[in-house]
């Protein structure tokens, strides 16, 4: 065809595309005609920001997971999944290269594309105000590679960089321009447009007509509210006036299995309970201390009679599912042993402060007291401290504590960044003052991208502080949801994130 | 008459700077972190100065209160830590449910409070006595809280007659205002009472009852403005406890208002909404007073505070 | 306030009513039993039992072991409402007497201190006063702890200025007086003026006052403890108790009402004990 024909080669291309778009127009529509209804979802945190990168909240994660599409998703078994990128891998111990996915486009039209995605990285890394920008600062450059592939390259190996963009929404590059303005009324890539946010009570979004994959979302409307009081939320699920809630503790199960129209599900969660010792201080900096207080621990109790069951045992300090998970032999209860070790290293009328952030995890202060309770029978008192989140977290850094009750979810389903800020000298100067070479140097080879590598540096570093016990961890939490009835294909999330694309409500 | 009013008002405005003057300092000298509140809690500690290095945490006080009274005079409150917006926008945003409701429970304890009051007193020492007063001591007994989910149970998830919480329509607020209104209506009753039995026993009543006056005219027109007086005290009293109350109140039926704004943000050390929140409701408190001490002198010039 | 009237005929009083004879000894009669809580309740109000959790009262499904039932620990309910109560009622009153301590001395500083010390006192007062009670004990628990002592100094703060405005009204009202005046121009010094003339006539408010404030301080405390500033764990305190049954009111309501009806019954004795006591001592009072 020369180019004086009527219809060019891109006119041509055009016509075609736009032939393919009508032909799969259809399909498109059949799955338009299958969104119905609304969900109201009960969420326990309150949602601070719009902005993806501004915050480190899980139900804000779970929220913004809604509007915005990250370049990968991460699924309930901890695999990493294509979202906006369809594919990626590590070109040498420093780079990573991502393939982004065509024909995606931002709720206000603009395409989705490279530029979307350096703006979004370079913005986390440069503006040092937002919340998640510590996690970039290791990032050296981000370029595009054509329209569709971007290279990330970083100073030091960042293995986990996957795993952390599972956090991080795509924006695009226009809301560089205004951010305030933007942030008012944010447009992303997800099955849902924001509608309005009355802040502190609630978030309506409505539902994306062109999302990018088929059959998403499945409802027309989906309202998060925010209540932070347990029973205030139960009682809404029991009265049918929303659909799903979070954090519901093991006591409240019962109740709400009896009710009618609800359910409930549990499912083990990214997270391992865990105390931490202050390693610098005496009596606790002693390992046979130590090691007693973890004999006279009965975790079985812990997870039977006060958390009903809804715990699991611990066998590595990584939860399952996680790249580093192994299995180690489960720590034991054996009190008389305890003792013996007391008697033998010299302890006798030994008081430990133990401090709690307030409110910060269900039945802490029961299992406190219980745990209390545990070691006064070996001869060691405690003094529970539960203390509103800052003051402890004062305590924690001035280092004035010995014992402190401190979860660890890992939301990004990596444990680079708990080992990192927690086991290496730098890290934990301010928090437990762990400082140990050699697992120094694990953490730091851990860090390539080759996942076998990692798993084997991991499991060298894990044996060694099962050995040490620097922390006692002595349960795996589990997540509990009260889902109405009417849902249907809710998956309980082990990341405690509520995620309503691919739920239908009947 | 003016010169009365000219000090009430620089008084008021005395207070108003001490109030700010407090909340800065001790916002300030309060142990614990901004940062470290709105960082993860694994965040490396360089992340945590570079963070108090940007919202301005690292000048010395006098500067930062200098900085922030220059602000408040323009009319910008700073910015708030948590939400990233003005801390005077999500304050306005929340202080209308909070008046909402206050002025629900005030609506409430007036009407039912003033009414029990005048029940017992006019009826005094007969059955309707001891039960208005045994319902205005048990109002004045119960945890609010507790109160507030005890209704929950029992209208919202048993009955389901009423929402169980939110604040969307004209139902939503009617657990929450009955909630909070419990003690103030108790005490109004209680106040209303001994304050009515005060003057109905007085000569000049028991003058107008000889002269023949009819008992409605008698109660209402003579005994209840007198009666008003210390009811008044009270009711500008309760303003600021409706506005702290209100906090437990809120918590429990998640109603989106100043006080579980507040108390959230003092748990955060988010200082931009907590100065606002506390200077406003401080505002309002010595202004409602004001205007209570105002409105006696209209009522019986015989008062004057010394 | 002060207000100078005619005096005023009032019936009934002299006598104390019936009713302030029930809030008396409801009152006793709870402070009673939490002085004898160790006789009164053999199981220990803090160790934890975890075959016996949550079992309801006795006739509601429990045994007669536990006559309240257990909490979530498997702790006696009884035993913990009875220890309990000497933790409540100790702070309760130890805060009324320092509140009413402090606000006498500044009423009476106030008062006959000239009209300089008078405004600074009285603008204090205004400015504690438009903060919340709530933030002040955020603020104190957070620098000082969450020890009693921090407890009971927010208790005392929220409370002397009533005494302090009384004390001062009443003062400022008897200084005027022609006897007060005579005495002075005699030479008599201002605290013998304050022994002997003020302090008589302001007993009567006082013990009203604190009456009434007993009873607010005990719902001060459950409600600090509800939001986590007050009796740390696991010491039972009523408003400790209270929050703890907070999760469990839908499956174990007996948790939370148990130590709600001990609250009211408490302040229900002292408020009706206080109404009793001001009809009989203060008929003026409004």
């Amino acid at each position: 065809m020369s180019d004086e024909t009527p219809v060019g080669r891109r006119q041509f291309l055009t016509l075609s595309a736009a032939g393919l778009a009508a032909a799969s127009l259809p399909r498109a529509a059949r799955a338009q005609a299958r969104r119905s209804g609304e969900i109201v979802a009960g969420l326990s945190e309150r949602m601070l920001t719009l902005d993806p990168a501004n915050h480190y909240s899980i139900s804000a994660t779970s929220v913004h997971r809604h509007m915005f599409d990250p370049l990968v998703d991460v699924t309930n078994d901890s695999k990493f999944v294509p979202a906006l990128a369809e594919s990626w891998r590590a070109v040498n111990n420093l780079t990573w290269r991502f393939t982004l996915r065509k024909n995606v486009a931002f709720h206000d039209g603009t395409p989705f594309n490279a530029d979307s995605v350096v703006f979004t990285i370079k913005r986390a890394r440069d503006n040092t105000k937002l919340i998640k920008s510590f996690v970039y600062q290791d990032v050296e450059s981000v370029e595009k590679d054509g329209e569709y592939a971007v290279v990330v390259t970083s100073k030091r190996p960042f293995g986990s960089l996957p795993a952390h963009l599972t956090m991080l929404g795509m924006l695009p590059p226009s809301a560089g321009r205004n951010e305030d303005a933007f942030f008012q009324k944010p447009v992303g890539t997800g099955p849902f447009r924001f509608t309005s946010w009355t802040h502190g009570d609630n978030i309506v979004l409505a539902a994306n007509p062109t999302y990018w994959k088929p059959g998403q979302p499945k409802v027309e409307k989906v309202t998060f509210r925010f209540i932070p009081e347990l029973s205030t939320r139960a009682s809404a699920l029991r009265a049918g006036e929303i659909h799903v809630i979070d954090r519901v503790t093991p006591d409240l199960v019962e109740t709400l299995k009896g009710s009618r129209g609800v359910k409930v599900f549990d499912v083990p969660a990214v997270e391992a309970q865990r105390w931490i010792f202050q390693l610098a201080k005496e009596p606790v900096k002693d390992q046979r201390l130590r090691q007693a207080i973890s004999l006279a621990i009965d975790r079985n109790v812990i997870i039977k009679d006060l958390l009903l069951g809804y715990g699991r045992v611990v066998d590595s300090p990584v939860p399952p599912g996680l790249i580093g998970h192994t299995s180690l032999p489960p720590k034991a209860y054996d009190p008389e042993k305890a003792r013996q070790i007391l008697k033998q290293a010299g302890y006798s009328n030994v008081t430990l402060d133990f401090v709690l952030m307030k409110d910060l995890y269900p039945k802490q202060l029961e299992i406190t007291q219980a745990v209390a309770a545990m070691l006064g029978e070996v001869g060691i008192k405690v003094n529970i401290k539960n203390l509103e989140i800052a003051t402890a977290r004062e305590q924690r850094s001035a280092g004035t504590y010995d014992m402190f009750f401190s979860g660890w979810a890992h939301m990004p389903h990596d444990p680079d960044w708990y080992f990192g800020q927690w086991f290496t000298k730098a890290g934990s100067e301010k928090l437990t003052r762990y400082n140990n070479p050699r697992v120094e140097q694990l953490i730091a080879e851990g860090r390539v991208p080759d996942p076998k590598v990692r798993q084997a540096k991991y499991e060298e570093l894990e044996r060694i502080l099962w050995d040490e016990e620097p922390e006692i961890w002595p349960y795996y939490s589990v997540a509990i949801y009260g889902v109405s009835d009417r849902l249907r294909n809710f998956e309980p999330r082990r990341d405690y994130y509520v995620l309503l694309s691919d739920v239908a409500i009947a | 008459m003016r010169a009365y009013v000219l000090r009430r008002l620089w008084q008021s405005a005395l207070t108003l700077l001490g109030v700010s003057l407090l909340v800065f300092v001790v916002l300030r000298v309060l142990p614990g972190d901004p940062a470290k509140m709105l960082l993860p809690d694994g965040a490396p500690q360089s992340a945590v100065d570079e963070l108090n290095r940007q919202l301005g945490l690292h000048e010395p006080l006098h500067v930062q209160y200098g900085i922030f009274i220059r602000s408040v005079v323009r009319g910008d409150f700073g910015q708030s830590f948590q939400y990233r917006a003005p801390a005077l926008r999500v304050v306005t945003e929340r202080i209308a449910a909070t008046a909402e409701l206050a002025l629900a429970a005030l609506i409430l304890t007036v009407a039912i409070g003033v009414s029990l009051g005048i029940l017992a007193a006019v009826r005094r020492g007969t059955r309707y006595d001891y039960a208005s007063t045994f319902l205005a001591v048990l109002g004045q007994s119960l945890p609010n809280f507790w109160l507030g989910i005890m209704l929950i149970l029992l209208f919202g998830v048993a009955l389901r007659w009423l929402p169980t919480s939110g604040f969307e329509s004209w139902r939503h607020i009617v657990l929450p205002a009955i909630t909070l209104a419990a003690f103030p209506t108790a005490l109004v009753a209680r106040l209303t009472r001994s304050s009515m039995l005060e003057i109905l026993g007085r000569d000049y009543i028991r003058t107008g009852r000889a002269k023949g006056l009819a008992e409605r005219s008698v109660v209402l027109r003579h005994a209840l403005r007198n009666a008003a007086v210390p009811v008044l005290t009270v009711l500008g009293l309760q303003i600021g406890t409706l506005l702290g109350g209100a906090v437990i109140t809120e918590s429990v039926f998640a109603w989106p208002g100043m006080g579980k704004l507040v108390v959230d943000a003092i748990f955060f050390r988010d200082f931009p909404v907590v100065q606002t929140v506390l200077i406003f409701s401080a505002t309002i408190f010595v202004g409602l007073n004001l205007v209570v001490d105002l409105l006696y002198t209209v009522i019986d010039p015989r008062i004057r505070y010394s | 306030m002060s207000r100078v009237d005619a005096p005023v005929t009032n019936s009934g009083a002299g006598r104390l009513s019936p009713t302030a004879l029930v809030g008396g000894i409801l009152l006793a009669l709870t402070v009673l039993a939490s002085v004898f809580a160790p006789v009164l309740a053999s199981s220990d109000p803090v160790k934890p039992s975890y075959s016996r959790r949550l079992a309801p009262p006795w006739g509601i499904g429990g045994t007669s072991a536990h006559v309240v039932g257990t909490d979530n620990l498997g702790r006696d309910i009884l035993a913990r409402l009875l220890h309990g109560g000497r933790v409540s009622l100790t702070l309760a009153a130890i805060s009324v007497v320092i509140a009413a301590a402090v606000g006498i001395v500044v009423g009476l500083v106030a008062g006959s201190g000239g009209e300089r010390v008078d405004a600074f006192l009285m603008r204090l007062a205004d400015v504690q006063l438009a903060l919340p009670v709530i933030m002040l004990a955020i603020a104190i628990v957070a620098v000082v702890g969450t020890s009693p002592a921090a407890l009971v100094g927010v208790l005392a703060l929220s409370g002397w200025v009533l005494y302090a405005r009384t004390v001062r009204a009443n003062v400022l009202t008897i200084r005027r007086l022609e006897y007060v005046e005579a005495a002075y121009t005699l030479g008599a010094s201002d605290v013998r003026i304050i022994v002997r003339h003020i302090l008589p006539n302001t007993l009567a408010p006082i013990l009203v006052i604190g009456s009434s404030q007993f009873a607010t301080m005990v719902l001060l405390e459950s409600g600090l403890s509800f939001l986590g500033m007050g009796i740390q764990a696991p010491r039972p305190s009523w408003g400790l108790m209270l929050a703890e049954g907070r999760d469990y009111l839908s499956n174990a309501w007996w948790l939370a009402t148990a130590p709600g009806i001990m609250i009211s019954l408490v302040v229900l004795g002292a408020n009706l004990l206080g109404d009793g006591l001001r009809d009989l001592l203060d008929p003026r009072a409004g």
